[in-house]
């Protein structure tokens, strides 16, 4: 109340530039902008600076503790002639795409199921999403569990128990296997989000739809693709676009399954990063590798925000 | 024709169910046997595996519980979790009343730089914010991490509470305003009450985002005085030898906090999500 009033209320000694504020600010500016200091102090002093500051550091040979010097682009040259950092592209590429393909596939799949009249439905979609509920770490270190080794790894046991096969795997340290161990588990928390996503999206089409599709005739599968699947197109991209920047830049699920190796075999670009900025203390290089994926990320940021703009 | 169509119904029917059926073994048998194992003794762990807990023991969760810093771990989680919670909540309802009712210039421009910093991923920060950390003298501490979640939380909770701001409708809030409650008092004594089940939403995701989060604080946090759960867990890995019966029982309890607040609240989750899209 009294914020407002002093805002609108001109004062006697300096009637132009409190005439003037508003103005510029629009009608309720300056509360405006009281309301909002905080969101923009977070917005510029943690997000912002530490975004330009990034790409500061990534022009700099800095190490932990000792002053900077300026280098250009030898950052980024040397990481494009680095055999790993190539090895790190393939590997993000290859873990995001078909860790976003797979859980876009069984989130539709469980979505479907539960949009169903099906028994207990509440109850079976609670325990659907139950794993995304979970810590990420948790799930991981579950699953470097599952994935043992030896006899008591669940994944052994049972592949061995019913003679599928004779000699237990090593999902983690096999260079030919562990990306994939790493994908499927990350694929286990990832896709209840997209179920939930596509559920949602589901229950907001209308009935008749799908009437009119049954009374021309369309078998099951023909009203899937007819009418389920259009409809939830802006739904499905919204997701896709969103779990392919978090799955990109997830560290959990690598770092602790196997730690980028074996061979660099699953080293992704956050766990590269990682290990270059905080293990080996090279603060500049290692701020150099997210931003090598910075072309990409802004195209997705800006279709993402357009699109979530105009879901509205 | 009528018959046809009852057998493809049955059919469809059955489908679904055995569909579900494995769906429901996929989600729950690595929880199951995350439980089996924090109940099984060290010896038939590796001795006779198999998965049931033959003879279950609570020697996991007794040593994990009284013999390590799984209870400080979890405290800090817990101050986090709450501090960052209730800090998004006024922040994000003051940006998001300011966003829907005020009229100012730079509105839209605002909006749309709430939603951008919202996709920019936490990799992309950490190194820096570990500078911006150190400067303000909070490494090491708990509170860099009330701080630093914020950055993920508030452009969230702003922009979920925006869009449930929108659908209260605008005479409400101006008719206060006439009657002289003020900006200030609309939004605590009109607006807020009024959006109770959406911030009730906001600060379940808020919750368990920070009591999920792991990179900054691996980063910015290294004393077990100070560690969160996530951290201290991982921890625990790090070493050689994987005591897997003690990780388990500390990853049953660790998940417990974020799994009951979901068992609680999951029937919101869904209507939520179609609102923000929120971190998967």
């Amino acid at each position: 109340m009294g914020i407002s009033g002093k805002a609108g209320r001109p004062a006697v000694e300096n009637v132009s530039q409190v005439r003037l504020r508003p103005h510029i600010l629009g009608k309720d500016g300056p509360l405006a902008y009281l309301f909002l200091s905080p969101v923009l102090l977070i917005l510029i002093g943690l997000i912002a600076y530490p975004f330009f500051s990034a790409i500061y550091l990534s022009l700099q040979d800095k190490m932990v503790g000792a002053p900077g010097t300026f280098v250009g682009l030898q950052n980024y040259l040397s990481l494009l002639r680095d055999e790993i950092f190539r090895k790190t592209v393939v590997n993000t590429a290859i873990y995001t795409v078909l860790g976003v393909v797979l859980k876009a596939i069984l989130g539709m799949i469980i979505a479907l199921v539960i949009n169903e009249a099906i028994r207990a439905r509440n109850l079976m979609r609670a325990l659907c999403f139950l794993p995304w509920a979970f810590p990420t770490l948790i799930v991981a270190l579950n699953w470097k569990w599952i994935y043992d080794g030896t006899q008591a790894g669940l994944l052994n046991m049972l592949l061995y128990e019913s003679g599928l096969i004779s000699n237990y795997v090593r999902w983690l340290s096999d260079v030919n296997l562990a990306l994939f161990s790493v994908i499927a588990a990350m694929v286990w928390q990832g896709t209840p989000f997209y179920a939930m996503m596509f559920l949602a999206g589901m229950q907001a089409i209308p009935k008749e739809l799908y009437e009119a599709a049954e009374v021309d005739g369309a078998s099951i599968i023909q009203r899937f693709f007819k009418v389920t699947l259009p409809s939830l197109t802006n739904v499905i991209i919204i997701t896709m676009l969103l779990s392919t920047i978090w799955t990109a830049n997830n560290l959990e699920f690598v770092y602790i399954l196997t730690g980028g190796g074996p061979n660099y075999a699953t080293h992704i670009f956050p766990t590269l990063s990682y290990e270059i900025a905080i293990a080996s203390r090279r603060l500049g290089l290692g701020a150099t590798v997210p931003l090598m994926f910075l072309p990409i990320l802004v195209v997705i940021i800006l279709v993402l925000t357009r699109r979530m703009l105009d879901e509205e | 024709m009528a018959a046809e169509r009852r057998a493809g119904t049955s059919l469809k029917k059955r489908i679904t169910y055995a569909v579900l059926t494995i769906l429901l073994i996929w989600s729950l048998f690595p929880v199951y046997w995350m439980v089996v194992t924090s109940l099984k003794s060290n010896r038939a762990i590796y001795n006779d595996p198999g998965l049931f807990p033959l003879a279950p023991v609570v020697t996991h969760y007794r040593v994990t519980l009284f013999e390590t810093h799984f209870l400080t771990f979890m405290r800090n989680s817990f101050l986090v979790a709450a501090t960052t919670t209730a800090a998004s909540i006024v922040i994000g309802s003051l940006a998001a009343y300011a966003i829907t009712r005020l009229h100012f210039v730079g509105r839209r421009w605002v909006a749309r730089s709430i939603i951008f910093v919202y996709l920019v991923p936490p990799a992309l920060l950490f190194i820096p914010l570990f500078a911006v950390v150190h400067t303000l003298g909070l490494a090491d501490t708990v509170y860099s991490l009330m701080l630093t979640y914020l950055t993920f939380t508030v452009p969230f909770c702003t922009w979920l509470l925006i869009g449930y701001f929108k659908t209260i409708p605008a005479e409400i809030a101006e008719a206060a305003l006439v009657d002289g409650c003020g900006p200030v008092g609309t939004l605590w004594r009109i607006i807020a009450p009024l959006a109770l089940p959406a911030m009730a939403v906001v600060a379940l995701f808020s919750y368990t985002l920070s009591w999920n989060e792991f990179l900054y604080a691996m980063v910015f946090v290294g004393s077990d005085s100070q560690k969160t759960i996530t951290v201290g867990l991982a921890g625990l890995i790090m070493g050689d030898v994987f005591m897997w019966g003690q990780l388990m029982a500390a990853s049953v309890m660790g998940s417990m906090p974020a799994v009951l607040i979901y068992a609680v609240s999951q029937r919101w989750v869904v209507g939520g999500l179609a609102v923000g899209g929120v971190k998967g």
